[in-house]
């Protein structure tokens, strides 16, 4: 399977998400600033992700803990339906509590193996988060003359398939999690860790939303 | 195939009684895995546990930044105190250095950055990590010191955030866990109740299979089919008793029809005899009374024609052999046609044996009889006088088979199960397999001058004591006759 099947299926979730229709109790989505431009044919967006990560969020973020927080941006139009692009974004985020600076690392379609890059405060990693440049939202062509919306789904800390194994690996052999951990195994926690399968919905989601737009809107260079 | 595997009516009640004992406790403990998982998980996950740890690196970040705080004011400290000169300073370092705790080295840096003064000490024994403090002077420059922090708080520092975020996420999957457990659990249970409606279903073929073959049997049974015998198997236990009971039952089915058949047809060839002895004997006293009168008169008239004499004389003598022979015949039909019903009381088969031989000493004059009596005793119930006769007729047959050798005669006694078995042997040429089954028949005999009732009145003297008499053969040779009395008081 190759790298954008992978990403295909890890999407699939997240697709499925952002294509149900919402309850009517769900909060309103924010709004979303962003800019458009299409290069050499493909559509790149720019947005502004400020209001998914108050500064409320340092407390969270600089605790010491990894903290992952994943983007996905879809495009879909205006008038409702499926998705024709989207993009995702995933970022750890581990505040260093001797150093006092934050290592993020970032994985997205530019660098699937991740990127390291260290943020002395807050306020920087706040911009670095909220900023998301260029990302790839497919052919431009397949804009045409539909009205278009962008949605941003930033989700803190979601059950990743490594927390998920992480968890599988401590109910099938608990002592393991201790550090006189020894090699034995339940039948019951390896049964139950073999149904584990089903991640729960995230908790901490944030939804944004770009007003509509046409393809005359699309800055080419 | 199918067939084989088909469950039949009582294998599915069993295996469905087991399933169902198997399955009702686990819809229980379904339930009790689900409180337990959950009850476990609070306890393990309790969140003020997991907020506990989630504030583990916190702390750390506490400890470092005191720890650090505490280091900017001693080297503020020092730089305070630093002396003017250049060797002054030297030596006030190297004072500080070892004054100071976990303090490592420290230099005097002059504005561009170049080494003034400086002293060091090595770090002392484990796993250290520098951490830099700076204090700016007054005459321009700065004093750097290094102090040495524990290397294990850093490893200390991963081990608990690891160890939160492992419980973290654990806490956020808390619901599905429970569900996974409780889902295992079930499974295990499920597994667990098949298993017993496996074993159930196995279990009842063994015993069902057993319980068709006595269905079976008794269908032949009831066809009339006497000689259906069951398999018992090894095992000893209740279907085995049942199954020795029904060969049992039918075997003494199978005897009681003999006995009757054998009686009836017995009876049957009794009034036979008994007309027979009356048609007989009727004639016989005129036949025998006219013969007398002629002889008489012919007496008078003795010498007058002395060929008529010789021929009178000469047909005298075989009227009244034939005449003896027919009234012994008559006898032996009338003695067989009378025969009396028996009488059975409490006796021991050995002693009735032994008083037999003891009593008749014109049999031990033609034969050499030899006893052989079991230990122990054997009551049964027999009438003296008529088994008395069944010995003599048995004694009597095996001398006659012996012929024209001395007869050696072997009788034994003992006890097998619920029957008292007494044996007449004799060493003569034995009776042919195919002779087997008419012996027994009246009027059958092999021998010129036997009438054929010997072993028909025996055997039915042995039938109405509620015994059994059979013929066969013995390995060293020779005919064997089998009696078979009940046991008294089985």
């Amino acid at each position: 399977m190759n790298r954008r099947a992978l990403l295909a299926v890890a999407l699939l979730p997240v697709l499925a998400a952002l294509a149900a229709p919402r309850p009517a109790s769900a909060a309103a989505p924010g709004v979303l600033e962003a800019r458009f431009e299409s290069r050499q044919g493909r559509l790149s967006g720019t947005v502004d992700l400020t209001p998914a990560f108050p500064p409320d969020l340092e407390r969270l973020l600089g605790n010491g803990l990894t903290n992952v927080i994943a983007v996905h941006l879809a495009l879909a139009p205006a008038r409702g339906g499926d998705p024709v692009a989207v993009w995702a974004r995933e970022i750890q985020v581990l505040y260093d509590v001797w150093e006092e600076t934050y290592g993020v690392v970032v994985r997205d379609p530019a660098a699937p193996r991740g990127r390291r890059v260290t943020m002395a405060s807050f306020a920087e990693l706040r911009r670095f988060l909220s900023d998301v440049k260029g990302a790839a939202l497919g052919p431009a062509a397949v804009l045409g003359t539909e009205t278009w919306v962008v949605t941003a789904r930033v989700e803190l800390n979601p059950v990743s398939k490594e927390l998920l194994d992480r968890t599988r690996e401590l109910i099938a052999n608990p002592s393991a999690a201790s550090r006189a951990g020894g090699p034995s195994r339940s039948v019951l926690g390896a049964m139950a860790s073999y149904l584990l399968r089903e991640p729960p919905p995230g908790a901490e989601v944030r939804v944004l939303r770009s007003r509509p737009f046409v393809a005359a809107e699309v800055t080419s260079r | 195939m199918i067939r084989r595997l088909r469950l039949s009516r009582f294998e599915r009640v069993i295996a469905t009684a087991l399933v169902l004992a198997a399955a009702v406790p686990l819809a229980a403990g379904v339930w009790l895995a689900g409180r337990l998982a959950e009850e476990n998980l609070a306890l393990g996950l309790n969140p003020r546990v997991v907020e506990r740890l989630r504030s583990g690196p916190g702390l750390y970040k506490d400890l470092f930044q005191a720890r650090k705080a505490l280091y900017a004011e001693q080297a503020r400290g020092i730089a305070s105190r630093l002396p003017v000169t250049r060797a002054a300073q030297q030596r006030w370092l190297s004072a500080e250095v070892r004054r100071v705790p976990r303090l490592r080295r420290c230099e005097v840096l002059a504005p561009g950055g170049a080494v003034v003064a400086e002293a060091e000490r090595p770090a002392p024994e484990g796993e250290w990590r520098d951490a830099v403090a700076r204090a700016s002077l007054a005459g321009g420059g700065e004093l750097e010191c290094t102090f040495l922090v524990e290397a294990r708080w850093f490893a200390d520092l991963d081990d608990a955030r690891e160890l939160a975020e492992t419980y973290e996420g654990a806490a956020k999957l808390r619901p599905q866990i429970q569900r996974s457990y409780v889902r295992a659990f079930a499974a295990i249970l499920l597994a667990w109740a098949l298993l017993a409606g496996l074993a159930g279903a196995v279990l009842a073929r063994r015993t069902t299979r057993r319980v068709g073959d006595l269905v079976a049997a008794t269908r032949r049974l009831a066809r009339g089919d006497l000689g259906v015998q069951v398999d018992p198997g090894r095992r000893d236990d209740e279907l085995a008793t049942l199954a020795r009971s029904f060969n049992a039952m039918v075997r003494e089915v199978r005897e009681s029809r003999d006995r009757i058949v054998y009686l009836e047809k017995i009876s049957g060839w009794q009034d036979v005899a008994r007309r027979l002895a009356h048609e007989i004997k009727n004639p016989l006293t005129p036949i025998q009374l006219a013969f007398q009168q002629l002889e008489n008169r012919l007496r008078e008239r003795h010498g007058e024609d002395p060929e008529l004499d010789r021929l009178v004389a000469d047909a005298g003598e075989i009227v009244k052999e034939e005449i003896g022979t027919l009234q012994r015949l008559v006898e032996e039909f009338s003695a067989f046609a009378k025969l009396p019903d028996v009488r059975p009381e409490p006796a021991d088969l050995g002693e009735v044996v032994d008083e037999f031989v003891r009593t008749s000493p014109q049999l031990l004059e033609e034969a050499d009889v030899e006893v052989v009596r079991a230990a122990g005793p054997c009551p049964v119930r027999v009438d003296r006088a008529m088994f008395r006769r069944v010995l003599a007729n048995l004694v009597r047959n095996a001398i006659e088979a012996s012929r024209p050798t001395r007869a050696r005669v072997h009788l034994g006694v003992a006890r097998a199960t619920e029957r008292g078995v007494l044996t007449v042997r004799d060493e003569g040429p034995g009776i042919p397999h195919e002779m087997r089954a008419r012996v027994f028949d009246p009027y059958f005999t092999t021998k010129r001058e036997g009438t054929g009732l010997g072993l028909a009145i025996a055997k039915k003297i042995v039938l109405q004591h509620g015994g059994e008499l059979a013929v066969g053969a013995h390995p060293e040779g020779g005919a064997q006759f089998t009696i078979a009395l009940p046991l008294d008081g089985i």
